[in-house]
């Protein structure tokens, strides 16, 4: 399964900061939400982001002690906080900024999909966020873009 | 320590004659009273700001106010309040943003920031999680706001920095300059931005790394959860989403409701060349959103040819293609969208800069004024460049644009020879897009209003269009289907107070008017007071909510009373009271003000005179008001018991 952005779908909104934050800390706080909203307002540029669940972890790879390991069901990457040392290497292997840090609890924080039902999905409210098997996705883009195609035909009358 | 969650329980004291900033406690009490928003608001102007105060002196206040749903899971979060003295008007002044600006106050740690004094130069104000601090802007003087926002995200290095600033309209003390939040939205009404350049404070800066903490999560969850499903099911959600304020284009011409020439007529022949699907179909390029909400009814609009390729426009709403369309004859979309772009570049609210516009075009089509007398522009109805060249010149105040500078009511006054019959406003506001003579409730709405003119007081959505649906869900079946009709003065004075009491509530704890609330009428009464309960833990019930809806009206209403506002001043121009507006009935309706103006103010517990008795003053725990109205009052018509 794959936590996949729409940013054409993205009006900016940060919902998915507000209600992942709040599921996560019980309190609103885009600072720690594991997805961010990254804004280009000038080119009106959206786009939700979040850990890519990396087939190759760097930061599990990083990790000195064993502490990120990746979850069958869903297949998450989760850092296990009895393990996890605050030692930030996983941050700074993280290419993607995927992997946060929070000062307060001394802990590497992630995305780990809330363990199969993302709130960021089921809160966004355009379908900017979808959570979808990997083989269906490209099939649903390749409709979409068909489906654009199919409007351009018609358009010059074929 | 705070007692309540949803605030942040800390606010900052600026004063910039001294250059002191300090972080100050939110009073308990004050919260449990006022809720926060608009009515903090209130509530330190009439304590901190007398009637004697000059609006553009450094004695006056300039708050920025949240409220303790902002920046939260609740739908439309994202609105916060500026209150001051208004310039324009001599009175209560506030003015209402979406956006960002609020929840990053927030995150930074305060629920309000309260300015006093004048630099000694060009300052802005850089707020960061939990700290505050003066810094020079003498570079940023004299740019416009997208320059100025644009130059302090980069001076701070993060892109993530809200800014709230004044363009040149500001710094040269137009009574009606705005403020822009974070570029496109704007604190639009009543002058804010010429408070802030009398200040010297070109602009705020805020950013923010903190929480809003809830006290009831799993409470509060469930009520957010609940209004976002219920937005997003409501009937109306997929239009108002599609087209946003723009949609209402067409709805309000067939009903003879869409301000024409200035207010002589109430529909306008090319309103389809203006219209919500024009628009869309022609300059359309994404949905954006404030914070936190589900409508998404912003656009982001591109002209892409013509001699305004390259405008792009956010924030575009129903009110700017009114005061800058059928208001002055302007049938050309591409030059509304340019001259909404010159307004939030310059720092000008587009519905008072429009109508100032309109106002000359009639003046001159009347021969009380030559154009000698405005520069030797060509105002005639339609022509909008050299309506966007008047605009340029009352930013900067030069020739006529000095005249127009301090709105139509001072504009009429000095130019005399019956000019004031063609001012229309309400206590020196220009009225925006709405007309009495169509909409009955609005009329009473404009004229009730504690910031003059001003429809989002009262807000009477649900009689705009005769479809019973949103009145039978709010009031039940009682009322219809008069309270349904817009035409008819039955149980108006009901629905704009019960409007203005809850408006002053959402206007106090930092949720959309034009969201959930009233546009969709789906959020209410008792929704607010969970989601109040929920978020601070605060003992308040619907009773309670309406309550504290009430005491900030009165407040307000105490506030002008002080300042010589009575029933006089509760009145519409001539033209709304006898000239018969054709396109909203065949026969010509006028608004029948003296059929509700009476019943609102009964409603209320005022006097004849339009003044809070003692008794409802008592009953809103607000006697302490009392003694001061006595002696500022004394020598006025006495006051019942």
């Amino acid at each position: 399964m794959r936590l996949q952005p729409n940013p054409e779908k993205c009006t900016g909104c940060q919902i998915c900061e507000a209600f992942c934050s709040f599921k996560k800390e019980r309190a609103v706080w885009p600072a720690r939400s594991r997805i961010s909203v990254l804004k280009w307002e000038k080119e009106g540029v959206y786009i939700p982001f979040t850990c890519q669940q990396c087939e190759r972890p760097l930061c599990q790879e990083a990790c000195p002690v064993g502490a990120i390991g990746r979850c069958e069901a869903t297949g998450a990457l989760e850092v296990d906080s009895r393990r996890c040392l605050g030692c930030k290497m996983c941050v700074t292997a993280c290419p993607f900024g995927g992997m946060a840090y929070d000062p307060d609890r001394g802990q590497a924080i992630k995305c780990d999909l809330c363990g199969g039902d993302p709130e960021c999905v089921r809160m966004c409210p355009f379908g900017a966020l979808t959570f979808i098997r990997e083989e269906k996705y490209a099939q649903v883009k390749r409709r979409e873009a068909a489906r654009k195609l199919a409007g351009l035909l018609d358009l010059v009358g074929r | 320590m705070f007692r309540y969650k949803g605030y942040t329980g800390k606010y900052l004291e600026v004063d910039l004659s001294t250059g002191s900033v300090e972080v100050l406690p939110i009073d308990e009490a004050l919260a449990e009273a006022f809720l926060g928003g608009s009515g903090f608001g209130t509530n330190l102007l009439w304590r901190r700001v007398p009637a004697a105060v000059d609006p553009l002196s450094p004695d006056n206040l300039l708050i920025f106010a949240t409220g303790p749903l902002n920046g939260t899971l609740m739908p439309n979060s994202g609105r916060m309040e500026m209150i001051s003295k208004s310039p324009l008007t001599g009175i209560y002044g506030d003015s209402n943003t979406g956006g960002f600006l609020g929840p990053e106050l927030k995150f930074a740690g305060f629920d309000m920031v309260v300015i006093r004094g004048k630099a000694p130069e060009p300052v802005y104000l850089w707020i960061e999680d939990g700290k505050a601090e003066i810094r020079s802007a003498k570079h940023l003087w004299g740019k416009d706001t997208v320059e100025t926002e644009d130059a302090l995200v980069e001076e701070l290095h993060d892109p993530g920095v809200k800014v709230a600033c004044i363009g040149p309209a500001g710094e040269n003390l137009v009574r009606y300059a705005c403020i822009q939040a974070t570029s496109s939205r704007s604190f639009g009404r009543t002058g804010g931005g010429a408070v802030m350049g009398s200040k010297n404070l070109k602009a705020m800066a805020v950013r923010g790394f903190g929480a809003v903490r809830i006290a009831d999560p799993d409470g509060f969850y469930r009520v957010a959860v609940r209004c976002h499903e219920g937005i997003k099911s409501n009937e109306i959600y997929p239009a108002v989403h599609r087209y946003g304020t723009p949609g209402i284009v067409s709805l309000m011409n067939v009903i003879g409701r869409f301000p024409t020439k200035n207010f002589q007529l109430g529909g306008y022949a090319d309103a389809d060349k203006i219209n919500a699907e024009a628009l869309r179909a022609g300059f359309f390029v994404k949905d954006i959103a404030c914070f936190g909400c589900p409508v998404a009814c912003d656009k982001i609009y591109r002209v892409n040819e013509g001699e305004y390729a390259g405008t792009t426009v956010r924030s575009f709403e129903y009110e700017t293609i009114n005061a800058f369309g059928a208001n002055i004859l302007n049938p050309k979309l591409d030059a509304i969208l340019k001259a909404s772009d010159i307004c939030d570049r310059l720092g000008l609210d587009s519905i008072t800069t429009g109508r100032c516009i309109s106002f000359v075009m009639e003046l001159l089509d009347r021969g009380i004024l030559t154009r000698a007398g405005v520069d030797g522009l060509d105002l005639t109805w339609g022509n909008v460049e050299a309506a966007m060249e008047l605009v340029r010149r009352i930013a900067y105040r030069q020739g006529v644009g000095t005249l127009l500078a301090e709105g139509v009511r001072r504009a009429a006054k000095e130019i005399g020879k019956g000019a004031a019959d063609y001012a229309m406003d309400v206590k020196g506001q220009e009225i925006a897009a709405q007309d009495g003579r169509a909409q009955q409730s609005m009329g009473l709405a404009h004229v009730t209003s504690s910031r003059g003119a001003d429809h989002l007081k009262a807000f009477p959505t649900i009689d705009e269009t005769g479809y019973p649906t949103e009145a039978r869900r709010r009031y039940g079946d009682a009322y219809l289907p008069d309270m349904a009709d817009p035409r008819s003065t039955k149980y108006k004075g009901f629905l704009v107070k019960d409007g203005e009491d809850y408006a002053a509530v959402v206007d106090s704890t930092g949720t959309c008017k034009s969201g959930g609330n009233f546009v969709l009428a789906q959020i209410y009464w008792d929704d607010v007071a969970e989601a109040v309960r929920y978020a601070t833990g605060m003992d308040i019930d619907v009773v309670g909510l309406k309550a504290a809806g009430e005491r900030i009206v009165n407040l307000q209403r105490a506030y002008n009373a002080i300042h010589g506002i009575s029933r006089k001043d509760d009145t519409l121009p001539k033209r709304f009271i006898v000239e018969p507006n054709y396109q909203a009935t065949p026969e010509g309706a006028v608004c029948r003000l003296h059929e509700m103006l009476d019943d609102y103010y009964r409603l209320r517990g005022w006097d004849r005179e339009g003044l809070p008795t003692a008794e409802t003053l008592r009953r809103l725990g607000l006697e302490d008001t009392i003694p001061r109205l006595e002696s500022e009052l004394a020598g006025r018509p006495s006051r019942s018991p």
